[in-house]
């Protein structure tokens, strides 16, 4: 009876193990369109009506919460947001003045067409976010019932927030800036010099500008933005100009130079973040669509105005 | 132990409310920049209560809909939370340790190879994560967490599972000796 008793035991633990590799080994293996994805996504169009209803019932909990540290972080805050303010006013008032002759330039080689106008905006709910360390991510309201699409960036009123990384009908889970999976192409503001913004490793909030020319300058406070251009076909295509973040510091150089940036979004506080999706037909369907066909060979392409201007790394300031 | 229906419905229950709850609510609130993770604790109060075998599933199926709702690498956390029901299941029956504090310890205990041990997984699947101090101070706010918020959370646990849970012989001998029922001073 005894003897039963540890074989059912040991044999009951052994079976749960071997499964659990199983499916840890298929998982891994498989592409995001496999079986086991599929079952995630299934399970994640049953559960985002749930977690949406429990986000909405349970607000009022999450805020009675957040109400102390929000306070506590309020005073901190304030005086760096003043600093800031002083220093936006005097920017405003000199960018103003370069605003004009930037549309003027816009209009004249036609670049605007990749713009934020060409896309379709949804505005969705952010109802849950990773627990942990290992997956900056957040799971918003909308899903492919409302257009959104897997690789579709997103972005919120302050910048770039990050891209949709799995979409069920009524929701979709986002890969935050800086999730380890996640790669922007991006350039300082005002330089055409490109490069990769991924996370700082160990620093999970901070970013890091890399593979940018060497001798390119960067100076504390410049603005980070998006390069509207591709790593390899199935990244996301981000329109340029999207606000990433700032320079915080310079970093090393060797060969290639990177410099360290603090992401404007405050990722830790996001309730609602538009998805930038498009139509069929328009021009982002048709530059997503061309990107989809080129073969991975490891380089950077450029997407022009019309969508036809590609460049290799070498040419493209060895962003690859 | 045998595993009723009457059990198996209330531990189904329990380990669906405790996911969600933990997903919808308590990750949202994070403490010094740590949220409280309720799954090991759930995982390890069910195995000290219900014994290896259903510690070990229970862990399974906790780790299941954990990966699942998080869209998580499958697997990973069912592998973890499996050894943690397990082990908590075989205190039991090894031990059956009855001081007040067991649970702050298992929970603590629980917490900690949970941590620990999904980030030795992640780190042999490759995953490209920040590995820094900043991991270190998640792993031990969250142990620390955990720890405090593990007696209230045992109690729920015993309480949601009691109704369900043979009668213990040893307990009630050791009651009836205390109210008088063996004692020997009561024999005729």
């Amino acid at each position: 009876m005894y003897d039963k008793t540890v074989r059912r035991r040991r044999a009951v633990l052994a079976l749960l193990v071997v499964l659990s590799l199983i499916l840890l080994t298929a998982y891994f293996g498989e592409s995001s369109e496999g079986g086991l994805h599929s079952v995630q996504r299934g399970f994640l169009t049953v559960v985002s009506p749930i977690q949406e209803g429990a986000n909405k019932a349970l607000k009022p909990v999450r805020d009675l919460f957040s109400w102390f540290g929000d306070t506590l972080h309020a005073k901190e805050q304030l005086a760096e947001v003043r600093k800031q303010n002083d220093k936006l006013r005097k920017e405003v008032t000199s960018e103003r003045a370069d605003e004009h002759g930037y549309h003027e330039l816009l209009g004249l080689y036609h670049l605007d067409q990749l713009s934020l106008n060409s896309y379709r905006p949804v505005t969705a709910t952010v109802v849950g976010k990773s627990p942990n360390l290992w997956y900056s991510t957040i799971w918003i309201d909308k899903g492919t019932s409302s257009g959104v699409r897997r690789n579709d960036p997103v972005v919120n009123e302050e910048g770039l927030v990050g891209k949709v990384a799995q979409a069920a009908p009524d929701g979709a889970v986002v890969d935050l800036i800086t999730d380890s999976e996640v790669g922007v192409s991006a350039r300082i503001n005002g330089t055409n010099a490109t490069g990769v913004v991924q996370p700082k490793v160990g620093e999970p909030n901070d970013l890091v500008l890399q593979y940018l020319p060497g001798g390119t300058s960067a100076n504390r406070g410049e603005n980070v933005v998006t390069s509207g251009t591709i790593e390899s076909p199935d990244d996301s295509l981000y329109p340029p100009g999207i606000p990433i973040g700032q320079v915080s510091s310079e970093g090393e150089e060797s060969g290639f130079k990177s410099v360290n940036v603090h992401p404007l979004v405050d990722l830790h506080d996001l309730n609602v973040v538009q998805v930038l999706t498009y139509t069929p037909g328009s021009k982002p369907a048709q530059l997503v669509s061309l990107q989809s066909g080129f073969p991975d060979l490891g380089q950077t392409t450029t997407t022009g105005s019309e969508g036809s201007q590609f460049t290799s790394a070498s040419t493209s300031g060895g962003s690859g | 132990m045998t595993l009723s229906g009457s059990l198996l419905a209330r531990i189904a229950v329990l380990v669906v409310v405790v996911v969600f709850f933990q997903i919808g609510v308590v990750s949202e609130v994070p403490v010094f920049g740590v949220a409280v993770d309720l799954s090991p604790l759930v995982v390890a109060f069910v195995g000290l209560l219900c014994g290896s075998t259903i510690g070990a599933a229970t862990g399974f199926a906790v780790g299941l809909l954990v990966d699942l709702a998080l869209v998580q690498t499958l697997g990973l956390t069912s592998l973890v939370f499996t050894l943690v029901g397990f082990w908590c299941g075989r205190l039991r029956e090894l031990r059956d340790p009855q001081a007040a504090l067991i649970p702050l310890l298992v929970g603590a205990a629980a917490t900690a190879v949970s941590l620990v041990g999904y980030s030795l997984m992640e780190f042999m699947l490759g995953v490209d994560a920040p590995v820094s101090l900043e991991l270190l101070r998640q792993i031990v706010f969250g142990i620390l967490l955990n720890t405090i918020v593990a007696l209230p959370m045992w109690i729920f646990v015993r309480r949601c599972l009691i109704g369900g849970l043979p009668p213990d012989p040893r307990r009630r001998r050791r009651r009836a000796y205390t109210t008088g029922g063996l004692s020997p001073l009561s024999r005729p």
